[in-house]
């Protein structure tokens, strides 16, 4: 038997195992229904900027106790999907990512002094910055590979970030676990800041 | 007689052949679900694997929770009952693409009377348990099981209406009587169905027309 036959076989036998072991390559990362809610549901965890705004919600709500605990996260999926519905439809809404950071900033401020506004005030500034967060998830969803899916995805994300927010808020019952609290929305409202400056292009 | 070198490449074409086979084993099912009651299952997965169903029938279960015992038990009847009317005129007829925005609008209106947590008066609650059973069931219909095995199929897409709306019923009223914060839990549901909704329509009616 000829050596170099030999050798070139095992070669092509190897090249052809190799490649039925290959993995498909997808022009859009996710696919499908479970890529459509993977994609929406870390869409709120990887931005940090709306990761730190929807647990300072839940913080607030926390804070402020009963009815705004429960108004807060009940009234802020629907204000925040009127903002997806302008994102989705591509209205020129300006400065979003600047409405977004600054977000973080006042609601870590609100959550740093432990502020207590009446409740119609406190719901305003709250679905004010939810049309932003709305409009930055919403301005996705027609890119993503199942467009319910994700918006499903986004949706249930950002209500677990809320119950995470008044979950730390349980912590104020206790007077060491209140400082810890507003040690928090400093915090967050010092990333707010950061994110303000990065928007604005001076960082 | 054959060339050494020939007999050799063949010996090898055999093995790559076998390791081939080996590489791409298919699953040995003892029962097949593919045949006799294959479309019973695929009855019963379709709803419940399209969220286009599965999100307002999980909003109309957390809804019957929030009625009335005997509203609540009405649901139990009548929804499966009118999703097997819907899916069976649905597989019998032709399609109706107006339904579809029907079913997107279902979204918004059961997850909005989630949200609002009233009980609804007998006949309205009951028309519209009626209106979702037939017009999600119309959606479910499978026209290419005719003079096959609809009957089937159509008793599966019933079984999960029967099992989803059940299960959610009974959570629902456990939620809202139980735990304190349960009727939060049950209302913010039904904000987020809402507002998944809201976004879902506007996708709908303003980009997905203008797709190529």
């Amino acid at each position: 038997m000829n050596i170099n036959t030999g050798f070139s076989t095992v070669t092509k036998l190897l090249l052809l195992a190799v490649s039925l072991f290959a993995t498909p390559a997808f022009a859009h990362t996710e696919t499908g229904v479970a890529g459509g809610l993977i994609s929406g549901f870390l869409h709120p965890i990887y931005g940090l900027d709306h990761l730190v705004a929807m647990v300072a919600v839940g913080l607030w709500g926390a804070q402020l106790g009963k009815p705004a605990i429960w108004l807060l996260p009940i009234t802020f999926p629907l204000v925040m999907a009127f903002g997806g519905v302008l994102g989705v439809a591509g209205f020129p809404l300006p400065a979003i990512e600047m409405g977004i950071a600054l977000s973080a900033l006042v609601l870590g401020i609100m959550v740093l002094f432990s502020a207590r506004p009446p409740l119609a005030l406190a719901a305003l500034i709250v679905g004010f910055f939810a049309v932003f967060h709305g409009y930055a998830h919403g301005a996705e969803l027609p890119g993503a590979a199942n467009p319910l899916a994700y918006g499903v995805g986004f949706v249930i994300s950002t209500g677990l970030l809320h119950l995470a927010g008044i979950g730390l808020g349980v912590l104020t019952r206790w007077p060491l676990g209140t400082q810890a609290i507003r040690g928090l929305g400093g915090m967050i409202a010092a990333l707010g800041v950061y994110f303000s400056a990065a928007s604005a292009g001076w960082m | 007689m054959q060339h050494p070198m020939r007999l050799t490449s063949l010996t090898a074409m055999r093995r790559l052949t076998v390791v081939l086979c080996l590489l791409q084993p298919g699953w040995a099912h003892a029962h097949l679900v593919s045949t006799r009651f294959g479309e019973y299952y695929a009855g019963l997965l379709h709803p419940v694997t399209t969220l286009t169903h599965l999100v307002p029938w999980l909003a109309l279960g957390l809804l019957a929770g929030l009625q009335s015992a005997p509203q609540s038990r009405h649901t139990l009847l009548l929804f499966p009952l009118a999703v097997l009317l819907g899916s069976a005129l649905g597989s019998l007829l032709p399609p109706q693409h107006w339904l579809d925005v029907i079913n997107l609008l279902s979204f918004l209106l059961l997850g909005g009377l989630v949200l609002l947590a009233r009980p609804l008066p007998v006949a309205a609650y009951c028309g519209l348990i009626l209106a979702t059973g037939i017009s999600h069931g119309y959606a479910n219909g499978m026209p290419e099981l005719y003079g096959k095995n609809l009957g089937l199929y159509l008793a599966g897409v019933t079984t999960a209406a029967y099992l989803l709306v059940t299960v959610l019923t009974a959570t629902s009223r456990q939620l809202i009587t139980r735990p304190s914060w349960g009727i939060i839990a049950v209302r913010a549901g039904g904000s987020w169905i809402a507002a998944i909704g809201m976004m879902f329509l506007a996708f709908n009616v303003l980009i997905a027309p203008a797709a190529p």
